[in-house]
């Protein structure tokens, strides 16, 4: 690796300074499972890296009055050891489970995840089929957004330079709602998406659909929301033809490429499996557990 | 140059070395512990698998400074002069492994599995080395080795495999 500085910041107030005193070639380091493979491969490497990974004040998972609030700093192992998670969102947990491998997950966080932005990221679907909102702090202060709106394209996002993603927060209204995550890999263990999946609904009256979401991941330039198969749900009786359809129309709402891992059609016939499979694993848990909207 | 103070294997130590420098690196170029191999680089073999804290992470995607005032456990931590640890002696009884580079890695991710979960089911052994690649023996003989040394360490009788 190219020589840099590494300087460690005690919590994110700390983080931010030193981004203001070390901008413009410095760089946030967390888990270090994407920046220090990318940094191994370049030829252009910040003067100086601010650690984050004590950062105590990023860590926190807490219920809060605006929902359920995770730090950027949570480690993929830790949200599947979560109990809090693990109880209102099992989907999170399932998510996370299929992120590389032991070693990636225990130095991994959701917030280098989400920052990284590429179109596969796992833990990205889930989050926007939940509404989630994320909390950015700057030297400006705090500012927040809907995750959907955070992701301009692959790798790129609308976080400054002199940023940091805070926290992710998931709405109170949204806590329990039943959530399935589904992955297609080529493996079961360090194998990337060709296609992901998370669909979320509440049911009233025990059949009717009620603002479901479908999030789909690796098939857009970001994580994108099926809105079409949302409208068409929207309301609706669930019967296995209905999410069965919701698949067939989630196809045309992506925008799947070919690559060395797999053709577009391929990846257009596991998005409508996918969905479909996600719904029925939704619907499950709505039954399982009755919350009424 | 950064100060770095990690207790290795039980062990204090101290190196001083360019901020750049991985986990591994110091490993195995400051404290001469080459146990930890070199593979990909890039965090997919986890032949360089080591636990912080008791946690399974891969060395090569860590920085020295970030494992500062933190323990660290390499394969040189697990046998005594006399004795293997019972999972190396469970590898070595199994012949679970044959050229042995993947070892030091994979067990390590079968200490960190038995610490946490003393009687894992095969699929938990499965998740555990899904990060470790071995090109050669395979996994089928290192789960069944790693299965006789959890019972071996719960204190349950066992007998020498065929
Ligand atoms: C072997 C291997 C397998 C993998 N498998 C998968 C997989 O199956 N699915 C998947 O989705 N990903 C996978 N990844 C990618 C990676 O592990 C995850 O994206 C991980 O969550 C990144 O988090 P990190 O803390 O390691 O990020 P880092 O590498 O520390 O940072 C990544 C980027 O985000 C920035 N950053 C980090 N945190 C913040 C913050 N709080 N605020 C502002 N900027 C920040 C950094 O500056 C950097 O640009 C894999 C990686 C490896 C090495």
């Amino acid at each position: 690796m190219r020589a840099f500085e590494v300087v460690a910041a005690r919590d994110s107030r700390h983080a931010v300074a030193l981004l203001a005193e070390h901008a413009p070639s410095v760089k946030v380091l967390a888990g270090g499972t994407d920046l220090l493979v990318e940094l191994k491969s370049s030829s252009h490497v910040p003067a100086v890296i601010i650690d984050i990974s004590r950062a105590r004040d990023l860590k926190t998972i807490a219920i809060t009055d605006e929902g359920l609030s995770i730090g950027a700093l949570v480690t993929h192992a830790e949200i599947m050891r979560s109990p809090i998670i693990g109880e209102m969102f099992p989907a999170l947990v399932d998510a996370a489970h299929t992120i590389g491998a032991v070693q990636t997950r225990n130095l991994g966080t959701l917030g280098g995840n989400l920052v990284t932005g590429v179109p596969s990221m796992d833990s990205g679907p889930t989050l926007i089929a939940l509404d989630a909102r994320i909390t950015i702090v700057g030297p400006a202060g705090r500012r927040q957004m809907p995750l959907a709106e955070f992701f301009l394209g692959p790798r790129k996002t609308v976080l400054k330079p002199d940023e940091l993603l805070a926290e992710v927060v998931i709405p109170k209204e949204n806590l329990g709602k039943p959530t399935q995550f589904l992955k297609f890999g080529l493996r079961r263990g360090q194998a990337l998406a060709l296609v992901n999946v998370a669909a979320s609904l509440w049911v009233e009256r025990g059949q009717v659909c009620v603002r479901p979401r479908i999030a789909l991941g690796a098939v857009a330039p970001t994580v994108i929301r099926a809105l079409k198969a949302e409208a068409y749900l929207e309301g609706r009786t669930i019967t296995p033809e209905a999410m069965a359809e919701a698949g067939r129309i989630s196809v045309g709402e992506a925008k799947p490429i070919t690559d060395f891992r797999a053709s577009a059609e391929y990846r257009r016939d596991l998005i409508a499996v996918l969905t479909k499979r996600a719904l029925e694993g939704a619907y499950a848990r709505a039954l399982a557990k009755p919350v009424e909207a | 140059m950064a100060n770095v103070t990690v207790n290795v294997n039980g062990e204090t130590r101290t190196a001083s070395v360019p901020p750049e420098t991985t986990l591994l690196a110091l490993l195995r170029d400051s404290f001469n512990l080459t146990g930890a191999k070199l593979g990909c680089d890039v965090g997919d073999c986890g032949a360089c698998t080591v636990l912080v804290d008791g946690a399974a992470v891969n060395a090569c995607l860590m920085l020295a400074v970030q494992a500062d005032g933190r323990d660290v456990l390499t394969i040189e931590g697990l046998a005594t002069m006399d004795r293997l640890h019972p999972i190396q002696k469970a590898f070595e009884d199994h012949g679970a492994l044959q050229c042995g580079f993947c070892g030091p890695g994979v067990i390590l991710s079968a200490k960190a599995l038995l610490d946490e979960s003393p009687d894992p089911t095969s699929q938990q052994i499965r998740d555990a080395l899904a990060g470790n690649l071995c090109r050669c023996t395979g996994y089928t003989k290192m789960i069944a080795a790693i299965q006789f040394a959890a019972r071996a360490l719960r204190g349950e009788p066992v007998d020498k495999p065929a």
